[in-house]
């Protein structure tokens, strides 16, 4: 398996791909950064509160992280080097296992690089202001859940790939479904009055793991549900790969 | 060893292959024939393990593909379809298999200076020529030194020099006691390539015979015009020779012209024309598979 995830790794080293997911991380989660930064007078700025949400600028890791293990798979299917693949390791279960672990991996790097962009960007803005930046016991736990929940979102990007397999549309789907879906059945659910419901859709459960969202579930309870997603979502992923025909 | 026990796959209501069953031995070179559409993708795919049958069994040194412990070590395939990144350079490209596959990076630059494409290996694959994609495709092949080859149309792209190349490394693979199954739609290109051929059409088996019977096939038939041709063609048919009626009351008679004047004699029959007809093996190739779609 440490073979498996190597060789995945090395895959996205391989191609110029990684460039535009890197450029992509560094505009969104600096632009968030420097943003709310910029607006820091209008904050107790060396409130642990505001830090703390300074800090979570970073969660755009997890998006990325997202369609980077989508892409994982729906990449193969693309360029036809699922052949391959399934060749050298036809038990296809070890292959989608081995891209959840990569995925996983590769979450957390996104988000460490994130929360140094989102820190490059804060620090001097604050200590312009004539604050410091307070590195808390709380301030490490925030760091740390946010690079928990990218990594999930990388691995529940590999099931959503290998269950949707086209890449333009396994894309379209989690953007859309992340930006205007999920919100939208947020809002539905919260006329009904059933927003406790809404607290299991994998955005909000994901964001109550990052503290994103608030008046969410616990991020315990965020990261279980998270992971089973990731679960749910791979499963369902072997079921169609390992159904499809690889013509 | 490589064999196929009854498969059939149906893709929605096409029935791609239909109880097919043969085999191929170690040692040998196995031709897998057919037109265009016959099957062999499909076949060679499911003996793979990456076509599920619809039904019946496929195994490769006794084992189903999917259950080989290490079948990147055991067996080496080379498909149609490109399946490099085209974005990744070709040494990349095996890297990543060999990493997989856990062979040891150095073999990479071997296997690229074995199909000689270390010039092109850190190029992106996007850039290479059809040929540069087989010798690739080829070079992941060869990765683990398998003892069973699987190759689709390899000579698909390769020039004159290239097929030669391609012809005397798999009989030498074949000399060290590996199964080589390799498929075309062109006899002729595999005549002096393989020891058997197995010929497909529409899915199932015509005919599965050495090349020399194949060849003698193709030495043993006949042209004739007489004035009393239906006699002759139920003469011929008492014989058990058979006969197909050409255009301008030309008979051709798949037998040797001795047999057809004997015949003819014997009966006094008259004829006015008869020639040795030494059919090309396209010829012969053409003639099973039309017999096989007029069932």
């Amino acid at each position: 398996m440490r073979a498996l995830v190597a060789a995945e790794l090395l895959k996205l080293r391989t191609t110029r791909a990684w460039i535009g997911y890197l450029v992509a991380l560094l505009l969104l989660s600096g632009i968030a950064a420097a943003a709310l930064a910029g607006g820091g007078a209008a904050f107790e700025i060396d409130s642990p509160e505001y830090q703390r949400d300074l800090v979570s600028t970073s969660v755009s890791a997890g998006f990325i992280a997202l369609l980077v293990g989508i892409a994982l798979v729906t990449a193969e299917w693309r360029h036809g080097t699922i052949t391959r693949t399934i060749l050298v390791t036809p038990r296809r279960a070890r292959v989608l296992i081995a891209k959840q672990i990569a995925a996983f991996v590769v979450g957390t790097a996104l988000a460490v690089l994130a929360v140094v962009v989102v820190l490059a960007v804060a620090i001097p803005v604050l200590a312009g202001e004539g604050g410091g930046f307070v590195l808390d016991a709380g301030m490490i736990g925030r760091i740390g859940r946010v690079v928990l929940a990218a990594a999930l979102a990388g691995a529940f990007g590999v099931g959503v790939g290998a269950l949707l397999k086209s890449q333009t549309f396994a894309l379209v789907a989690a953007i859309v479904w992340m930006l205007v879906l999920e919100p939208l059945f947020r809002a539905l659910l919260e006329l009904v009055e059933r927003e406790g419901v809404a607290d299991f859709l994998p955005g909000q459960a994901l964001g109550a793991v990052d503290g994103s969202v608030e008046d969410a579930l616990s991020p315990a309870s965020g990261g279980i549900v998270g992971l089973a997603y990731v679960v749910g979502f791979g499963a369902l992923g072997w079921l169609r790969l390992e159904r499809s025909d690889i013509t | 060893m490589i064999e196929v026990e009854r498969l059939t796959k149906r893709f929605g209501s096409t029935l791609a292959v239909d109880d097919l069953s043969f085999s191929a031995a170690p040692g040998t070179v196995t031709g897998f024939l057919g037109p265009n559409g016959a099957g062999k993708s499909t076949t060679l795919r499911a003996i793979l393990g990456l076509v599920l049958p619809t039904s019946g069994e496929t195994s490769v040194l006794g084992r189903p593909y999917r259950e080989l412990e290490r079948p990147a070590h055991q067996v080496g395939a080379v498909l149609e379809t490109f399946d490099a990144h085209p974005g990744r350079s070709g040494r990349n490209h095996l890297r990543v298999l060999a990493r997989a596959a856990g062979f040891p990076a150095a073999r990479v630059d071997e296997v690229l200076a074995l199909v000689e494409l270390t010039d092109a290996a850190r190029r992106r694959a996007k850039g290479y020529s059809l040929g540069m994609r087989q010798r690739l495709g080829l070079a992941a092949a060869l990765l683990g030194d398998p003892q069973v080859l699987v190759l689709d149309e390899p000579a698909n792209g390769l020039d004159p020099q290239g097929i030669r190349w391609l012809r005397d490394f798999l009989r030498s693979l074949a000399g060290e006691g590996r199964t080589v199954l390799i498929s075309s739609h062109v006899l002729a290109e595999m005549a002096q390539t393989v020891d058997e051929v197995v010929i497909i059409h529409r899915g199932r088996l015509v005919r599965h015979a050495t090349m020399a019977e194949v060849e003698a096939m193709a030495a043993g038939a006949a042209r004739v015009r007489s004035p009393e041709v239906e006699r002759l063609v139920s003469l011929l048919a008492d014989a058990g020779v058979d006969t197909r009626l050409l255009a301008d009351g030309l008979l051709a008679v798949s037998t040797t012209p001795e047999r057809v004047g004997e015949i003819a004699a014997a009966h006094g029959v008259v004829l006015h024309e008869l020639t040795a007809e030494r059919a090309t093996l396209e010829e012969v190739f053409l003639e099973l598979t039309n017999a096989a779609g007029e069932q």
